[in-house]
Formats: structure tokens, sequence, C-alpha cells
């Protein structure tokens, strides 16, 4: 027996899926933080962003207030100390103008009269100082050109009453600078009335405002941005924005939330939004914003979003690349590791091949562990032990089991030796049988010998039971009919005879069924004793079958003192005995069906005609057709004997020729010859002497041309025999191919027109006309043509 | 066998003496289809020497007249032994050929 296995490389099935399936595990475990973290840290970033864009929002708030609180406090005590009429206005100036020099972000102060209030009969009088380069220059401003009173400056603390800070603006005569200016009212009391008598300014340049604002840093490029109530840009690092409305700028954007941030930035709150950038890109970015509380003003912060980001891009970056090595080396290892653990499995499929090719003596791979390919090793050490010992035990047992069927074979050997084989019969007579067995040996007999030349007994039997034993009681019985019938009493006696034996040592109550009789060759009769055994058949010329229903006594070796008759049997010309053992009628098909006895006499009737041993082999292939391979449950014994009526034969050296032949037509010559020698011993009338040479011819030429299809040499035998004073027989026999000249029709060679007679059968037609009688036998495989010319 | 083969004015006269049977009729058969070749269209067997005939000498008998009936010519026998005579009739022959008593008879028809 052979296995095979699958080839598996271990290497790349195992070893590979596993690191596989193992990294893609790895992969997503640690990909969720990755993806969390990013998420989370995203949040955080944004949220820290926030606060610190707010906290540095405040910080610049604070500090620009810083710088407005004293500019506004300063001018406010001014003002509020003029209400006292002994505070001159050149007391004021002065403390104004030292206020100016000490205050970095301050650089000039102004004391503006009304019409006539300040220089008596001037109509403008405003007295102006201004820091430039750590000195003081102070001018008195006031003209035409320079009407103050139409200024903003002037204008909003007279309307109001109240100080204010006005927008930016470029002083122009003035400050010659761009800058915002607090201005404070300026009360006196005239004559028991408060009046307005003019202002108090304290100019702060927006220079100052841009020191702080860029001192502002948020990521890379994040700028501050200061703006005024009305939106207009104070300070903003970007170029070409100073002096420009915000809400201009921010209509130039996409974002609608960038409008929503400026409007809420404009309305003095405080918030943090998206936005566009207020530079040329226009990129995402971030605003925090806050009012400076003091002038309405409000300060901003814009950084650009994919900054603030950008810490995390790069952490993710540096993080990706770590990642991606480990994976690597993470597949190196796994690979290494399992390859190491399948290598032993690879040995062990090694070995298996080679076990399953019968190498029992393979080394298995030594694991000294106690993991579960040391296991699976053992099992399998096992398992290969257990296959041998089976194998070995098999063949011994295979070893036996063949000596008890070669000992059966040599047993049925000797049993179908002991057979008769020879049939060797009288001319006129036909015998033919066989034997199958159910089992290498069988409890089947038959037999047939002759008493003298001129009586045959024949036998046919069945032992119930079957194998060695049924076969040493057959045995037995054949010998003991051989001893008795040979003594030359009658059947009936003989059967007696043999059952007295048989029952005499029978410890196994066995017993026998038997058919035997002994016919008469020379009268055709027979005398025959049926001893429990099933009716033989006698089938004439294709008309009927009959069978000889007479029993005469129970099967032999049942009854000790049994008493058995004889049936008396005269044969018709043709007619054939067939004498059959029950496993004929009993061989079962496959669909459980008997063969039976009408099947037995159908198949009889169809055979009619035919020789002895054409009935029997032609019966049994019958029974093996019907069987479809169903296995033969009994051993099958079938014996034909056929008789023909024909003159006695007197076979004598004067009266008997013979001619061997070859297969060549130069033969004839010798045919010739020898007719015309027997012709003149014989006294055999010429014209007889040349029909019997033209027949012999004709059948001849017909067995040189057809009998064979090889080219090779065969022998033909000529038989010639007077058989009476005036008659001559002719026996013609040859081993070619089956052809019964009887069956011929030699109707065409006279009705058909002559172009179409067929002279072969002209040949036939002279055999048939010329001879008185024409007899054709198959037998032993050969043609036997037999002529009789009487004359 | 031996043949013989006699020209007259009126037709050739071929003589078989002996035996004609399946060792020897190729030789008729190939001096019939010779004398036939060469235009003889009137052939007279004599057959008063023949002792012996087989299906395959009356095969090429046959032959012959079957091949002269078809140029229109005529092909008679003659003089046949008792026995030979026997077998003519057992085959069904003697309708089919002409035959004559003597020689003599036969180159009457001619």
């Amino acid at each position: 027996m052979r296995i095979k296995f699958p080839k598996i490389t271990f290497y790349r099935g195992i070893a590979f899926r596993y690191s596989i399936f193992f990294l893609v595990a790895i992969t997503i475990i640690l990909f969720i933080p990755l993806v969390v973290g990013y998420g989370t840290s995203s949040v955080l970033i944004m949220l820290q962003a926030k606060n610190d864009a707010a906290t540095k929002t405040n910080q610049t708030v604070t500090r620009i207030e810083n710088v407005l609180q004293p500019t506004e406090l300063v001018p406010q005590t001014l003002v509020r100390a003029m209400e006292n009429p002994n505070i001159s206005n050149t007391d004021v100036i002065r403390i104004a103008r030292e206020f100016i020099l000490q205050d970095p972000y301050v650089f000039g102060t102004c004391l503006a009269f009304e019409p006539y209030q300040g220089e008596p009969g001037s109509y403008w009088y405003a007295s102006y100082a201004y820091e430039k380069n750590g000195h003081l220059q102070s001018k008195i401003l006031g003209s035409k050109s320079y009407d103050y009173f139409k200024m903003e400056w002037y204008r909003l603390p007279k309307i109001t009453g109240k100080p204010a800070w006005t927008e930016p603006y470029y002083d122009k005569g003035g400050g010659d600078t761009l800058m915002c200016t607090y201005s404070a009212p300026v009360f006196r009391n005239l004559n028991g009335i408060r009046k307005f008598v003019g202002v108090l300014t304290m100019d702060v340049s927006l220079a100052g405002f841009a020191k702080i604002v860029s001192e502002v840093k948020v990521s890379d490029t994040g700028y501050g941005i200061l703006i005024s109530k009305q939106g207009k840009i104070i300070v903003s690092p970007i170029a070409n924005l100073a002096d420009k409305n915000i809400l201009d700028v921010a209509r130039q954007g996409k974002g609608v939330e960038t409008m929503w941030a400026i409007r809420d930035m404009l309305k003095g709150n405080e918030g943090f939004s998206n936005m566009d950038g207020l530079e040329a890109k226009k990129r995402p970015s971030f605003l925090s914003y806050a009012p400076v509380p003091s002038t309405g003003w409000s300060f901003g912060i814009i950084f650009p979003e994919d900054e603030l980001y950008d810490d995390m891009y790069s952490f993710i970056k540096v993080m990706s690349w770590i990642f991606g090595i480990s994976i690597t080396i993470l597949l190196i290892t796994t690979v290494l590791i399992t390859r190491r653990m399948t290598r032993p499995i690879v040995r062990l499929v090694e070995a298996t091949h080679k076990i399953g090719h019968g190498e029992f003596d393979t080394k298995l791979p030594v694991r000294k562990s106690k993991d579960e390919v040391a296991q699976l090793t053992r099992a399998f050490a096992e398992m290969r032990d257990e296959l041998r010992s089976y194998i070995i035990n098999l063949e011994e047992t295979t070893t036996a089991k063949e000596k008890i069927e070669s000992e059966l074979k040599v047993a049925h050997t000797i049993q179908m030796d002991m057979l008769p084989r020879g049939f060797l019969t009288p001319d006129n007579w036909d015998l033919y049988a066989i034997l199958n067995p159910a089992k290498a040996v069988g409890g089947d007999l038959y037999d047939f010998f002759y008493l003298d030349p001129d009586h045959l007994c024949i036998a046919v039997g069945d032992v119930a039971g079957k194998g060695v034993p049924a076969a040493l009681f057959m045995m037995v019985t054949r010998t003991l009919l051989r001893a008795k019938a040979l003594a030359g009493i009658p059947i009936n006696m003989v059967m007696e005879s043999i059952n007295r034996e048989l029952c005499q040592d029978n410890p196994n109550q066995m017993f026998v069924t038997f058919f035997a009789a002994v016919v008469d060759l020379k009268n055709g009769t027979m005398e025959f004793c049926n001893a429990g055994h099933n009716f033989p058949l006698v089938v004439d010329g294709g008309v009927t079958v009959k069978r000889l229903k007479e029993r005469h006594g129970f099967p032999l070796g049942v009854q000790e003192r049994g008493r058995y008759n004889a049936g008396f049997y005269t044969f018709s010309d043709r007619e054939v005995l067939v004498l059959t053992t029950d496993g004929i009628t009993d061989a079962l098909n496959t669909r459980e069906e008997f063969f039976s006895e009408i099947r037995l006499q159908e198949t009889l009737l169809r055979m009619a005609g035919k020789s002895a041993r054409e009935i029997t082999t032609g019966l049994s292939d019958e029974i093996e057709k019907f069987s479809e391979g169903a296995d033969q449950a009994d051993d099958i014994t079938i014996l034909a004997l056929q008789y023909q009526v024909i003159t006695d034969i007197k076979r004598d050296v004067m009266n008997y020729e013979m001619l061997k032949l070859k297969n060549q037509l130069t033969e004839l010559d010798r045919i010739a010859l020898k007719i015309e020698e027997i012709s003149e011993q014989w006294n055999i009338p010429p014209k007889v002497s040349m029909e019997l040479n033209l027949v012999i011819e004709e059948l001849f030429t017909n067995v040189v041309f057809y009998a064979w299809d090889d080219l090779s040499e065969h022998e033909i035998l000529l038989e010639l025999t007077m058989t009476d004073p005036d008659a001559v027989q002719v026996r013609l026999t040859d081993d070619g191919k089956p052809f019964n000249l009887l069956e011929m029709k030699v109707d065409d060679v006279f009705d058909k027109p002559l172009e179409e007679r067929k002279i072969g059968g002209l040949g036939i037609h002279f055999v048939r006309e010329m001879m008185s009688e024409v007899l054709y036998q198959r037998s032993d495989n050969k043609n036997i043509v037999i002529l009789t010319r009487k004359f | 066998m031996e043949l013989n083969e006699q020209k007259t004015s009126q037709c050739v006269i071929l003589g078989i003496t002996g035996r004609l049977d399946t060792t020897n009729y190729n030789v008729l058969e190939k001096k019939l289809l010779e004398l036939i070749d060469d235009h003889n269209e009137k052939i007279l067997v004599e057959c008063s020497k023949m002792d012996y005939v087989s299906s395959s000498g009356l095969r090429i008998l046959l032959m012959a007249l079957k091949k002269i009936t078809m140029v229109k010519g005529k092909f008679v026998l003659c003089g046949l032994q008792e026995n030979i005579r026997e077998i003519f009739e057992i085959s069904g022959f003697t309708n089919i050929f002409e035959i004559y008593g003597t020689q003599e008879e036969a180159l009457k028809v001619f």
C-alpha cells in the first residue's frame, strides 16, 4: 500500500502565513491608538492654541492699556485742575510737556483754546509741543490753513463735553505723523459760569503701538492687528494695510466666518474664530480678539491653521517611520521564529514520505522537548512501529493463507486429474463432461470407464456439502464405483454395494446422490440406477427434451441396507443423454433467480444436433452468462453422451487405409493413387472409384482453401474403410475452422443464371449426390466428415 | 492431362487426355484463353480420352462457354465417357453445354 502525501513546503506555508497574519493584527492594534491619538492631539492642540492666543491677546491689550491709561490720566487730572482759577494755562502746559518727555509713547501735547480765549485778540491759539530726538519742540498752532476747530480731536470733546480718543489720522502741520489723539475738554469758571474754553490733547504715535503689536509672537507667521472703533487698522505688520478699514479687507476674503468674526470684533466683544488670513494668500487661519476698553479699539491675533498642526505632523511623521521599521523587524523575527518552529514538521513530512513508500527503518527527527511537535513525532513513531508489525503480521498471515490456498489448488488439480479426460468412444458415440467446482475442491463427480470394449460405465454424483470433506467423500465413492463396477455385476448391485461400504464408516453422516449407468455401445441400450439424483435428460434431434423419471433408492450413504433397482433405456438415433447436478438448476443470478429446469431444457433444445462437447460447454457458458457474475454457489457438473445409429464398422488391416495429407493441392495425386490402389484391392467398380476420387478431391480442395486463415502447414487425415463388401466409408478430418457441409445451401448452384453459379457449391453438391450417407461432426476442435458409398 | 490441338477449316478441335482436376485445370484455362484471344470462336472439345473431371475443370469449361457465347461463337463438347457424362448430368451442365456423341456428329454443326 502506498500512501501519497501532498507535497507541502512548510517554509512558505505556515511560517509565511502566520507572520502575515500576526503583522496585520499588530498593525491594526497599533494603528488604533495612533488614529485616536491623532484625533485627541489635534483637539488638544487646538484648545491649547486657543488659550494661548487668548492669553496673548489679553496680555497685549493690557500692554496697550498700560500705554493708554497714563495718556488719559494726565490730561484728565490737568483738566480737572484747570477748573481752579489759580492754575494757570502756563502751569498746565509745563506739566503736560514734562509728562511727554517721560512717557515713551506720548510724543506730543497741545492746549488749544476757543476763539479769543487763549491769547487776547487771537482767533486761534493752540500751544503745541512735541518730542523730537529727545528734545522738546514747541509751536503755536492755528491758522486758516490749520483750522483746528474743524478737526476731530477738537470737535469731539467740545461736542460731548467728555474726553475722547480720535481715530488714527495723519496730523499734517501738527505732529506730522500717523497718530491718535486723546483729547479732554477744558472748562474754566468765568464769572461764576463753567464754560468750555478749549481742549488738552495727548498725541500717541501709532509707531509706538506697532512695537507692542509686533512683539506678539504666535506660531511662525502669526501676527497681531489693532483696529480702531470704526474698523480702521491702526497697526498691522502686513504692508499696505495701514490706514485701511478692516471691513474692506475682510470683504475680499471668501469666508462668511471672516465677516462675522470682524463684526463681532468691532462690536467690542472678545472671542475666537476661524477666518481667512488678511495677507495676500488668505490662508485659513484662526483669529483671537479682545477689545481695548479705554479707546473702544480692538486687538486681534491671526495665525494660520496649518502652522498650528506643524508640530503634530512632524511628530506623526517620525512615529510612522518608527512604526514602519518596527513592523519590518517584527516581520523578519516572526518569519525566523516560525521557520524554526516548523522545521521539525518539515523533517517529519520527509520521513512520512519515506515511511509511506514502505521504508519503515526511516529515522524520525529527534526532539528532546515536550512540545506538540515532539508529541506528534512520538505518536508518529508509534504509528510507524504499529504499521511495521502489522505488515509483518499481514505478510505472515498472507503466506499462511497462500500456503493453504496453494495446497487447495493442488487438491483441485489432483481431483480434476482423477476425472477422466480422454473422451475416447467408438465413432457413433460422442462423450464429453465438465466439472466446475464452486470452491477449489468440490463435492461433485463424474466418471466414465470401459467395463469391456462394448460396455461403458458412466456416472454423475453430488456429495452433500462442499470443500475438502466433500471432495474426499467423492473420491471414495468414485474408487468404490470403479472397484465394484469392474466386477461385472449389474449396476443396481454395484450401487447397493457402494451404499453399504459408504454407510459402514460414515461418522459425519455424509451422503451422495448418484446416477450410474452401463451403456451397451453395440446396441445402444443403457441399464441405469438413480440413487436420489436429479433426473437425467434425453434430448432428441431437436424436438423434445425428456426426463428419465426413475429413482431407485436413497442417496448413497444414507441407509445401509437400502435396496436399489435398475432402469433400462434404449437410445434412438442422435439422442443425447445429459447428466447434471443440481448446481445447474440452482444456479443464482444477481437478482436471486434460479437457472431452473425450464431454462436448462430450453438451452438443451437450442443446442440439439451439436456435439457432446458443444452441448456441455455451451450449457456451462449459458449458466455463466445467466449468473451475471454472481458467485457460483454450488459445483456444476455436466456429462453428455450422444448416440448415432450407424452400420457396424469392422476395423481390419485389410479393409482400412489411412493417409496423412498436408494442406497442399499436390496431395491430390497421392489421393488419386491411393483410390486406384484400394479400388483394385476392394473390388470397387470404376464408376464408384471415380466418384470417390471426385468427392474427396472436392472436399480436400475446400479444406485446403478455406479451413485455415494462416499459411502454415496443417495435417488433413483421410481414412478409407470398407465397412461392408459393398460399402466404403470415407472419413476426412481437419483441425481448421468449423465448417458443416450439411448446412451449406446448394440451391444457388441451379436456380441462378449461368453467370452467378458458385463453383464451390458444386463440389458439395457432388458429395451429396454421389454418396449414400453424409455425416458431419465437430469434436475436439476438428471437422470430421464421414461419407459412405454403397455399391 | 495432355492437350492436343488440331485446327481445321471449320473449327479448332481441342483433345483432352487423362485427368482434368484441381492440379492442372489452369493448363486448360491458359490454352482456351489463348485460343479465344486468337479469335478462334469455334471450338470443339474432344473428351473421349478424358477419364476424370472435377468441379475445377468444369469451371474452366463453363468459363470458356461464357466467353465464346459472348462473341457469338460456338463451343461444343463431344465423346464424353459414361462416367464423365454422369458428372455433367449431376452438375446440370448437360443442359448448358452442347454435347455430341462423336466428333463427326459435332463437326456437322459448325
